[in-house]
């Protein structure tokens, strides 16, 4: 995979998040969801950011897409393809089967009724944090 | 359109669920919110019911924003009659309950009856469970959250503590640990229902026609009226910010309401706050982040509010932070209003000072102090009379000229001898002492308008609480200062027919007044409009505020003044004029 990245040639960036700089006001995944389902949905957003309280205390915590690309080397019809660091998804190749799904190692590929939703790179949610908790960073690999 | 149409009504007696449609006419005249759940409540209680019988409803209400990506929208109304005062009671509570429940597919919950054993109520989408609550009896709210948690995971939860389960008129219901709905002991009307807590998840979102131009639109809003100078205090101080403004114009509540000015106030401001701040925390869809998660010794919490700071700091001369921090805790897992309860410790103490009664506390006591929630939430000795509030305890042993209360609740932080407005704001908020209603301190103690005089004060408290009615509605967070321009922008983007500010305003004073209509029907008049002797009578005697009063004669002319504008009678009855220009 590595030399896929390499040969684009391309300086890939993706999404790094900041907890300390969090608020957990889930405006990221309104974001995501609003631009990409057209539906205020924060279960339908394409990162996963938690703030909440357990017995220890406050836990911040957050999951985004950071183009590891498994999912892209799981799918066995070649539903999610990457080009110049953004993925994309072709549903009408989708199969339903759920293995990028179970293999994202992050967690922040959305199972829909039909097909599923991975990052593509919108800057939706960064455009909305108004902590930049959320930030596009170059990958290092 | 942004609302669901479904309202879910649970009858506990029964253990039915049963969904029905949103009237939509009430929704078009109240928005939602506090308005809606109030004319729901006028509409559907007998006058004269005891707030703790089966009679009484509790109602959460969401608003036309809630659940969309509107900043500010986070809030959940939470609304009854009051144990606390017999008045009509809305509160709001921050969170993410109201959005969840939105997304559940509702946009309120009407909860009748009395269910025959403690239960807790799980809606889960289309399917809501009334489970039992055997094992939650008797806990605080915070272990209620987590035990709930534990069998549910991921579910946001209403949960009140051992003072709701005992009736306590002070009684708060929590959420996420540390957010309150506080006032007027409508943490008590679910213990009187045996319901401990209501836990929700939903799965569903809110579509919004245009919705990615609306979002884009909103976030142009959002950074450039939301996240300005006028409400970033929110973000770098939050409330706690308020000490040092109070301080310094005299109107900071000092040992009950003796004094106006605090000599330690800098152990309990913005500043030593801050220094043990450990997170910024905000509410559904909120940039402001106003909440302070701090750390301090052995103890931590989402705050201290100002208010806390005030009351159950200042006001009852605790001058350690790491106390007020630790009280703070004990009241949100009790279940306690911090309001009321640093007002009734408060009393306690000068009480025993002045050798009124020995309730074994005194200003300044810390040990004593930080046993006074648990005391009150049990019910356990001295605490069963604190926990009936300031205004019983004065009736039982004296010292009515300085139980800080109006309409039976107890006063919050700011001192209406140096800010005669916020004095006005007490004395006609519908569910009695509240600064929620209206906030006039901000323009005129701590702002440019004479704090004493009586001129200006009723348009200026009036026009604050139409605009606060509509805003709590709508349902917007108080801490962001907008327009009714803006108001009207945003829900224009959401609502499928439009409106304007000026209409806006008109549900404002429709809401102001039905809330007025409903405590007329339940007996109230002039004579409750009015505050402790102590603000009329006993001049201030340190600070900014030294040998200040507010002369009776002009709170009169301030209340006529005010009726008057109002459009209600001398006796402050509202006129059958104003009932029909309003559509009552
Ligand atoms: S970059 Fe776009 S698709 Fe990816 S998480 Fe953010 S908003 Fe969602
Ligand atoms: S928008 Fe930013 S601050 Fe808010 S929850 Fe998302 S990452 Fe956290
Ligand atoms: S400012 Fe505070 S109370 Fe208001 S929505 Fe934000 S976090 Fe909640």
């Amino acid at each position: 995979m590595n030399n896929i990245l390499e040969r684009s040639g391309f300086c890939l960036k993706a999404l790094v998040f900041h907890a300390e700089k969090c608020i957990g006001c889930k405006l990221c995944h309104l974001a995501c969801s609003a631009q990409n389902e057209e539906i205020f949905n924060p279960r339908l957003a394409r990162l996963v950011i938690t703030s909440c309280y357990d017995r220890e205390g406050l836990i911040v915590d957050g999951q985004v897409c950071d183009l590891c690309l498994s999912c892209v080397e799981a799918c066995p019809v070649g539903a999610i393809v990457e080009k110049n660091g953004r993925l994309s998804f072709l549903e009408e190749l989708c199969t339903d089967c759920g293995l990028c799904v179970d293999i994202c190692p992050n967690q922040v590929i959305v199972k829909k009724d039909k097909g599923i939703g991975v990052c593509v790179q919108c800057k939706s949610c960064a455009n909305w944090c108004p902590t930049e908790a959320l930030t596009f960073e170059e990958v290092k690999r | 359109m942004t609302y669901t149409g479904t309202v879910l009504r649970i009858d506990l007696t029964t253990g039915k669920a049963t969904k029905e449609p949103l009237n939509k006419d009430w929704a078009r005249e109240y928005l939602g919110g506090k308005g809606l759940s109030i004319k729901y409540l006028y509409e559907e209680l007998e006058p004269g019911i005891d707030p703790l019988s089966t009679d009484n409803k509790l109602i959460l209400m969401t608003g036309p924003t809630t659940g969309t990506i509107v900043p500010n929208s986070g809030k959940l109304a939470i609304a009854a009659k009051s144990p606390a005062t017999g008045t009509i009671l809305d509160c709001s509570i921050g969170g993410h309950f109201a959005n969840e429940l939105k997304y559940a597919g509702y946009d309120a919950v009407i909860i009748e009856g009395k269910a025959k054993s403690p239960v807790y109520l799980f809606i889960d989408d289309d399917l809501v469970e009334m489970r039992s609550a055997a094992d939650l009896w008797g806990k605080g709210a915070h272990e209620t959250e987590h035990l709930i948690a534990d069998a549910l995971g991921d579910v946001i939860t209403l949960a009140i503590g051992q003072a709701g389960e005992n009736l306590l008129p002070m009684a708060c219901i929590s959420s996420e640990l540390y957010r309150q709905a506080g006032r007027g002991g409508i943490g008590a009307v679910m213990g009187s229902k045996n319901l401990k807590a209501i836990s929700v998840w939903g799965s569903g979102g809110i579509e919004v026609a245009n919705i990615r131009k609306v979002s884009a639109a909103l976030n142009k809003i959002k950074r450039e009226d939301t996240m300005t100078d006028d409400n970033m205090w929110a973000y770098s101080d939050g409330t706690p910010m308020i000490v040092d403004l109070s301080q310094s114009t005299g109107i900071l509540p000092t040992r009950n309401f003796q004094e106006g000015t605090f000599d330690e106030y800098e152990k309990i401001n913005s500043a030593a706050v801050k220094s043990t701040l450990k997170a910024k925390k905000a509410c559904f869809a909120c940039p402001l982040a106003c909440s302070n998660y701090v750390k301090k010794g052995k103890t931590e919490v989402e705050g201290p509010e100002y208010e806390t700071l005030a009351l159950c700091g200042s006001n009852c001369a605790i001058g350690d932070l790491e106390a007020i921090i630790e009280f703070n805790r004990l009241c949100d897992d009790y279940c306690l209003d911090t309001i009321s309860a640093g007002n009734v410790v408060a009393f306690a103490m000068e009480l025993t000072e002045k050798d009124v009664h020995d309730f074994g506390i005194r200003f300044g006591e810390i040990d004593n102090f930080l046993k006074m929630p648990g005391l009150m939430a049990n019910r356990e000795g001295v605490g069963a009379d604190l926990a009936e509030g300031v205004r019983a305890m004065a009736e039982k042993y004296g010292g009515g000229d300085y139980a800080m209360q109006v309409k039976g609740l107890e006063i919050p932080g700011y001192e209406p001898r140096g800010s005669w407005s916020m004095g006005l704001a007490y004395g006609t908020a519908d569910r009695g002492a509240c600064h929620m209603r209206a906030w006039p301190a901000a323009v005129e103690a701590f702002g440019d308008i004479d704090p004493y005089t009586s001129e200006g004060k009723a348009e200026l408290v009036i026009g604050m609480q139409d605009d606060n009615a509509v805003k709590f509605s709508a349902i917007f967070c108080d801490f962001w200062a907008l327009s009714t321009e803006r108001m009207a922008e945003i829900l224009n983007m959401l609502l499928d027919y439009e409106v304007t500010a000026a209409e806006l305003t008109r549900i404002g004073e429709r809401i102001y007044n039905l809330a007025r209509l409903f405590n007329e029907r339940e007996g109230f008049t002039k004579k409750d409009d009015y505050l402790p002797e102590r603000i009329f009578k006993e001049k201030l005697t340190t600070g900014a505020t030294e040998g200040k009063v507010l002369p009776r004669e002009d709170y009169d002319k301030m209340l006529a003044e005010y009726y008057r504008l109002r459009g209600w009678d001398e006796n402050g009855m509202i006129s059958d004029q104003k009932k029909k220009e309003l559509n009552l």
